[in-house]
């Protein structure tokens, strides 16, 4: 049931404050407005304590806010059925000890009410996916941490839902499992699912990123389209150039790559003007690189702001 | 349904895998195995003293299950965020609780059935070797087991709803013991300040008393072991009050269990 | 608003309920209230270090049992007590704990006359006496026992003699003497009881003595009566009522344990009660 003028999740004006020992209180969230269209995928990012995780509990309702409302699917976030078409991975899972991991995924899929055969044959494709066929009935207990963080991804792929909520989906995976998860929000992407995830890994939002939205000390500091901030941060060109007069490029700097090849960086402000007069005195064009300030930058660019 | 199923099993399956409990329900068995080797130090009464001696290792143990159990319940799941891995799936606060409490309660009454299928050779024999001028009543027995189920039942529920308050082990276990203390001693005290003592205190104190009175759970009433001991009669009536009252205590406690539960802020 | 509705509906059950069942379970037979005590050898290995602990709750059971049937006597409601239930928890309590004071001094006072098990309670006495060797009013109670009840005047003078010695006393010795030589049985049941009511602390006890002295009483004024009769008239009277008609005395006293004064055949003053609270 998608309706296109219902959002897949929707934060208006959040703000949550802890109470914590002796009185002292602790603002994790104040106002926080963010609305993600279906289909996106949208980034979270944030330092330690920015109120990432706080965000995100307060959607899946373990923790209410102190105001403002969220809607996962149009329905709030108070009401259990918001979570139907969702899929969730905590922050460090801890899934049940003592239940292997084909009976907690059996759990999930009668949450969800799937029945028994479908639940059997979706069980096997995500641990195939996860790769965790091996250890699938063994107790969670005797699972390294990895592992159990590929149990969490499996749950929310079980019943194949709309929207996905991952709080730090790639922590604790090895370089292959990272890749994976890389590989899965590509498909999910392609497949039209909605994911909101968070992360501290800045290279991850863009590869896989529509939108990346940035939060400091529980307030959002911007959301940006993720290719329009690569686009706006490319500061120059790389240009590699055949048989050109030296004439043309001084004041760049510039190195010779091979016999009749040399490379130039261009700023941003010069590369039309240097390509014209490429053209009106002769050169061939062998490659041209654009040079941007990665996310990384951006982001400690904000956090230098602030 | 279903989910609620799902929910119960495997709470009875984080019952069932725990060493601690099977290593207790086996001491308990051996106990009222050995019951015939008990009885025999009364030479006079070697079935009443089967009996006693069954009821009350059976009564034993499902104190200490409930005890046990309700109290490391609901805050444990919270302390090892189990309940954010299963209540963020699409399940309420309540269907939680009715979930835990449901698979605590079948686990009490499958012990109490099976003590009690146990018990029946048990004291079959004692009984045959020594025969008593009472004959076994085994429907009074039987009473007498199903009514230590019912309250064991509320123990675990009390338990329960305290394991929802609490971060640790002890409030719930503590406390759940303190009113299981007053809760049995609740009548016999409200029956001497009613009497003349009662007007020798102060009217203030009696009220309160009384007042508490009426809130404690009243274990007592569920003692039911003196008939299946003699074989007394039973008032169908005063059974019937007795189950009604405490089905209705237990749907008390679980209701405020929810509530309290349903605003805890979750890890 | 739901919920409100759901736990104000909940309580309103409960009071429903709880009313009458409180009703039911004040009027259990007592039985069921005092429950069944294992014979006292088996729960002493059960209970081991606690026996202590458990014989004190047993007996403060039965003094509350009996407090509360005290205060429902007063009111004049019929109940019969269940005397031998309360004689078992005790007797199996001092198996548990041989120096519990309460259980000697309540089975003297409740169960010699109307439970009329007096050689139970002089063994139970005896056996308190090898634990608590200093205490005069055990081999009191066994003397008075032998004498008043069971007849037994040579093991009552040296029950006697031991409490004196004890005491240091030898008003028990006297007490005794003057039951032999002096007295009828009931001036000396009087006596016992007017020493034991000074003493006890308890005010159940107390009551219990009290409320035994002012039967033996009026026992003793009606069998004067009846004797003062028999002297002007030199035949018995009918019944009670005759000595109240002749003007002999006012009225007939009132049984304090509830029953109804009569003369039997032999002529002795007896109540419908005997001297203890039954149905
Ligand atoms: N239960 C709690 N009680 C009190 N304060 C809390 C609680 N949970 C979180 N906080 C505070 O709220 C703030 C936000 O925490 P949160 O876990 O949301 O951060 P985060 O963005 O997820 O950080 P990280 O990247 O380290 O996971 C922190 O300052 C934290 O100390
Ligand atoms: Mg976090």
């Amino acid at each position: 049931m998608k309706s296109e003028s219902i959002h897949s999740i929707e934060i208006s004006s959040l703000s949550k404050t802890y109470k914590g020992r002796k009185g002292k209180a602790v603002e994790a969230l104040s106002e926080l407005s963010l609305t993600i269209q279906n289909g996106e995928i949208c980034g979270f990012l944030g330092p330690n304590g920015a109120g990432k995780s706080t965000t995100i509990k307060i959607l899946m309702g373990l923790i209410t806010a102190t105001s403002g409302t969220a809607t996962l699917c149009g329905l709030p976030v108070t009401d259990p059925g918001a979570r139907k078409r969702v899929g969730y991975l905590p922050e460090n899972p801890s899934l049940f000890d003592y239940l292997t991991a084909r009976e907690y995924l059996a759990l999930c899929g009668r949450a969800f009410a799937m029945d028994g055969e479908s639940i059997l044959r979706e069980s096997q494709r995500v641990l195939e996916l996860l790769d965790l066929r091996e250890a699938a009935d063994r107790p969670v207990r005797g699972y390294s941490k990895g592992m159990v963080q590929r149990l969490g991804l499996a749950r929310t792929l079980l019943h194949d839902p709309d929207v996905f909520i991952l709080d730090e989906p790639m922590s604790g995976l090895d370089p292959v499992g990272r890749a994976l998860v890389k590989d899965i929000l590509k498909d999910l992407k392609s497949r039209g699912k909605t994911v909101f995830f968070s992360t501290h890994i800045t290279a991850d939002v863009e590869v896989v990123c529509d939108r990346v939205a940035v939060i400091v000390g529980g307030r959002l500091r911007s959301v940006d389209v993720v290719d329009e901030l690569l686009e706006s941060g490319i500061e120059g060109y790389d240009i590699q150039v055949k048989n050109c007069a030296p004439a043309l490029y001084a004041g760049l700097t510039s190195s010779p790559k091979a016999s009749d090849i040399t490379e130039i960086y261009v700023p941003r402000d010069r590369f039309n003007e240097f390509l014209a007069h490429l053209g009106k005195n002769g050169g061939d064009i062998h490659l041209i690189e654009p040079k941007r300030k990665d996310l990384e930058a951006f982001f400690l660019d904000i956090l230098g702001k602030g | 349904m279903r989910l609620f199923l799902a929910l119960t099993s495997v709470t009875l399956r984080g019952i069932l895998r725990d060493r601690m409990l099977r290593a207790i329900l086996g001491t308990v068995l051996l106990l009222i195995l050995l019951v015939p080797v008990f009885s025999m130090f009364s030479m006079r009464q070697v079935q009443e003293l089967a009996i006693t001696i069954t009821l009350s290792a059976i009564s034993f143990f499902l104190l200490v299950m409930s005890l046990l159990l309700g109290s490391s319940s609901v805050w444990r799941d919270i302390e090892r965020r189990y309940t954010s891995s299963i209540l963020t799936l699409p399940v309420s606060r309540r269907a939680y609780i009715l979930g835990k409490f449901s698979g605590i309660a079948i686990f009490i009454v499958c012990c109490g059935l099976f003590l009690f299928l146990v018990s029946v050779p048990v004291i079959m024999f004692a009984a045959s070797s020594y025969p008593s001028d009472v004959p076994v009543h085994w429907l009074n027995i039987a009473l007498a087991i199903g009514a230590d189920i019912l309250k064991y039942l509320l123990v675990a529920a009390l338990a329960l709803l305290f394991s929802t308050i609490s971060t640790s082990f002890f409030l719930p276990f503590f406390a759940t013991i303190a009113v299981y203390l007053a809760g049995s001693a609740s009548q016999e005290v409200f029956e001497y300040v009613s009497g003349q003592f009662g007007t020798e205190l102060q009217p203030a104190s009696v009220a309160v008393i009384k007042g508490v009175y009426y809130i404690l759970p009243n274990f007592s009433a569920f003692n039911l072991k003196v008939p299946a001991i003699y074989g007394l009669s039973h008032s169908p009536g005063g059974l019937a009050l007795t189950t009604l009252y405490g089905v209705i205590y237990v749907v008390i406690l679980l209701v405020l269990a929810i509530k309290i539960f349903s605003r805890r802020q979750l890890p | 608003m739901k919920s409100k509705v759901i736990i104000l509906g909940l309580i309103f059950c409960y009071v429903l309920v709880v009313v009458p069942f409180s009703s039911y379970l004040k009027n259990r037979p007592v039985m069921l209230k005092l429950g069944y005590v294992p014979a006292g050898k088996v729960l002493r290995a059960i209970v081991g270090d606690q026996r202590y602990l458990t014989a004190e709750i047993y007996i403060v059971r039965v003094l509350f049992y009996f407090g509360e049937l005290f205060g429902i006597n007063r009111e004049r409601v019929a109940v019969t007590p269940e005397y031998f239930n309360m004689y078992r928890t005790l007797e199996n309590a001092v198996l548990l704990d041989p120096y519990n004071t309460d259980a000697y001094y309540f089975s003297q006072a409740a169960f010699t006359w109307e439970l009329g098990r007096v050689r139970e309670v002089n063994s139970m006495l005896k056996h308190g006496m090898k634990y608590r060797t200093w205490d005069y009013q055990l081999p009191f109670f066994v003397g008075f026992n032998s004498a008043f009840f069971l007849n037994d005047y040579q093991a009552a003078a040296e029950y006697m003699k031991r409490a004196a010695e004890l005491s240091g006393n030898p008003l028990f010795t006297n007490l005794a003497a003057r039951y032999f030589y002096e007295a009828g049985k009931t001036d000396f049941g009087i006596a016992f009881l007017e020493t034991m009511a000074k003493s006890a602390h308890d005010r159940k006890l107390k009551r219990i003595y009290e409320v035994r002295i002012e039967a033996l009483r009026a026992e003793r004024f009606l069998a004067g009566a009846v004797d003062r009769f028999e002297k002007e008239r030199g035949r018995m009277p009918e019944s009670l009522r005759e000595l109240v008609t002749s003007n002999l005395i006012e009225k007939i006293p009132l049984d304090p344990y509830g029953g109804r004064f009569y003369l039997d055949r032999s002529g002795k003053v007896r109540s419908t009660s005997k001297f203890a609270f039954r149905e």
